[in-house]
């Protein structure tokens, strides 16, 4: 019984994972860089979400709201901090985004202060009952959100024209170029797309934990970024899974007291021997690097 | 012309050098007792109330005769609970002639005071810097329970309720939140069975899982700080299987922690304290009666009162020695007045009337302070 909860657990921390998962790789897929600044999206869509709740009171507006924040906020950090520097070498793009996210953060802790935020009106509350068994409602809510956001954006990408000059630029920026795709707009779109996920997670997030801090993004979103290589880096689906693996293998492990204070120890642990043993991750296309 | 502007400037530095001379042999027939505390800062509310306490000890002693006729005197620094500062502040406390002293109110600056008094062999005190490692063998003791020692008095106050499953909800990755559960697993009664759930600084940012562990246990003992407690209890606001929570001194503050709203947490809230803010009788009372009149009740708290202690401790053991033959004055020097005050801590004084614990404060023979926990109340549970 433990340990069916621990597994619904961590099927719905893992939804979340995985939709903040497919942030970073789609990112990487069709940019070729990692955005280290896509959970501190998540935390300001989570200000976002809070500063909408003092006003309106209602979930369903701060959420739209934030969905709307992010993807400008995502867009315009591509146009002006990623955008000037394509073509230059990976490493200055990678301290770039890094030195985004420390920004994003000092600005937060400077307009919000350095306390934490309850936004309770997010709470859900009262479970569903199996007999002895139950599951929490936003359990239940995080998986379904999940389930549906990712069948859509599968369907997205492999039948839209947007979504397939995706493919194409991941591909192949050059061609892409070639083929008249504008490939500056389709890497406008994915980091949109990818900002729109994040404020969903943010949401996720608070629904089950109340408590908004300017470094809510820091660590689930290494944590996604983990799950994101572990499932193969670029590769959608691959996110899907290694979120949702990440986060079984997360409550799993916090479920057992003798284990619990090594969860994260076990979690990068996985990581290592799932390189080890596939090194473009399970999901992910082996390919030659130039080096 | 010259000459006679630099016979001038001469004469005024001499005469400025003799006026600060004298300046200072004025005062020299008090006992001098330093303190270093955030008087500013998102500390303040800490270091005012023990600067005030203390001084309203001293204010006492000295309306009574003082130490058998010596007046007390205070000085206060500020250090804006920043450990940097301490080595300033410390030095213009030994400048001022600082014979003994109270320590640091916070941790950190605490243990930066720590290291510079041990140099120079200076006895302090301090009400609330409670780390283990505050604690010095040649010079230095708290007030405070120290904080693994709040395992031991957690686990005494939790063998004497009669429960025989109990919860435990700690983080397993800072040294006070696994001291505290170290210490109180070693002496629980083995008759008590306890479910386990634990989190790392990396792994606070949901405890839906925790929760789930926890559901089923009516006691839940939690050694952690405030943001996180509020955090589990929002989160397990619906479960009714959990009827009391139990923290340590790192549940102080939790009824104004932001975004939280205490009221809406259906479950008792207790915590571990030696320090009762509500007491109705007793020292404890008389302390807040007239704290509250002098200073008003912003910045009443366990801190003013364990310092208001620690004055009247140090106090009675000076007393204690002078009747054993030594000699305590003015003019004792900071080291002397350290060795007499650790014969006597480490020999067994005991300090009555005390405004914290029930009363009796002692000290081990390790140094670490020795009086009873109380349990106090911060919200009864919804009816």
């Amino acid at each position: 019984m433990n340990f069916l909860t621990a597994l619904f657990n961590g099927l719905s921390s893992g939804g979340t994972y995985a939709i903040i998962a497919i942030g970073y790789t789609m990112v990487y897929g069709i940019a070729k860089m990692l955005n280290f600044a896509h959970g501190d999206i998540i935390m300001a869509g989570g200000y976002a979400m809070f500063t909408t709740l003092l006003l309106v009171g209602h979930p369903i507006p701060a959420l739209c709201v934030a969905v709307a924040f992010c993807v400008a906020l995502g867009v315009f950090v591509e146009r002006f901090a990623y955008r000037p520097l394509r073509g230059a070498s990976p490493l200055a793009v990678l301290i770039t985004a890094i030195g985004v996210s420390s920004l994003l953060q000092s600005l937060a802790q400077i307009i919000f202060g350095a306390g934490s935020k309850m936004p309770l009106q997010l709470q859900v509350s009262g479970a569903l009952k199996l007999g002895a068994f139950s599951i929490h409602y936003n359990t239940l809510i995080t998986l379904a959100v999940t389930v549906v956001l990712m069948v859509a954006l599968t369907l997205f990408v492999k039948y839209s024209k947007v979504g397939r000059a995706m493919v194409a630029v991941s591909e192949d920026r050059g061609a892409a170029q070639l083929m008249g795709v504008n490939t500056n707009a389709i890497i406008a779109v994915t980091f949109g797309i990818g900002s729109a996920l994040a404020a969903v997670a943010a949401y996720l997030m608070l629904m089950k934990a109340p408590s908004l801090t300017n470094t809510l993004g820091a660590m689930p979103g290494i944590k996604a970024f983990t799950a994101a290589v572990i499932g193969g880096i670029g590769s959608v689906p691959g996110a899907m899974l290694g979120g949702i693996l990440l986060g079984v293998i997360e409550c799993v492990s916090l479920s057992i007291p003798a284990i619990a204070p090594f969860t994260d120890a076990i979690e990068f642990a996985v990581l290592i021997v799932i390189l080890l043993v596939k090194p473009a991750g399970l999901l992910g296309k082996a390919r030659r690097e130039k080096v | 012309m010259k000459k006679l502007l630099a016979i001038f400037l001469a004469v005024l530095m001499v005469a400025t050098c003799a006026a600060t001379l004298s300046a200072c042999n004025k005062n020299s027939d008090t006992i001098k007792i330093g303190l270093s505390g955030p008087l500013t800062g998102n500390a303040a509310v800490y270091g005012n109330g023990v600067a005030n306490a203390a001084q309203m000890a001293v204010d006492e002693i000295n309306a009574n005769g003082g130490l058998n006729g010596i007046k007390l005197e205070l000085k206060v620094m500020d250090d804006v609970n920043d450990p940097t500062k301490i080595q300033a502040n410390y030095s213009a406390l030994v400048d001022w002639g600082m014979q003994l002293s109270l320590g640091c109110v916070t941790t950190q600056p605490a243990l930066e005071f720590k290291t510079l008094s041990e140099a120079d062999n200076v006895f302090f005190m301090t009400p609330s810097a409670s780390a283990d490692a505050v604690r010095s063998e040649s010079n230095g003791y708290q007030m405070c329970f120290a904080d693994a020692k709040q395992g031991k008095a957690a686990a005494e106050y939790v063998n004497s309720l009669e429960y025989t499953t109990i919860g435990i909800f700690y983080q397993s990755d800072i040294d006070y939140s696994k001291g505290i559960y170290d210490e109180f697993k070693a002496n629980l009664s083995s008759s008590i069975t306890t479910v386990e759930a634990s989190f790392t600084t990396n792994t606070s940012s949901d405890f839906t899982q925790q929760v789930a562990e926890l559901k089923n246990c009516e006691f839940i003992f939690m050694p952690i700080y405030y943001t996180e407690a509020a955090l589990f209890m929002t989160q397990a606001k619906d479960e009714a299987g959990i009827k009391i929570y139990y923290g340590c001194d790192g549940f102080d503050g939790i009824e104004s922690a932001e975004g939280f709203t205490i009221s809406a947490i259906p479950q008792k809230i207790t915590m571990l304290t030696h320090f009762n803010s509500k007491a109705t009788e007793g020292a404890a009372k008389t302390f807040i009666d007239n704290y509250t009149a002098k200073y008003g009740a912003a910045t009443l708290n366990q801190f003013g009162a364990s310092a208001y202690d620690c004055v009247y401790a140090i106090v009675g053991a000076l007393k204690k020695a002078i009747e054993e033959g030594k000699t305590v004055d003015a003019d004792t020097s900071a080291s002397d007045m350290c060795e007499i005050l650790k014969e006597q801590l480490n020999g067994g004084y005991t300090y009555t009337g005390a405004v914290t614990g029930t009363g009796t404060v002692k000290w081990t023979s390790d140094g670490f302070v020795n009086k009873e926990a109380l349990a106090q109340t911060i919200k009864e549970a919804n009816g």
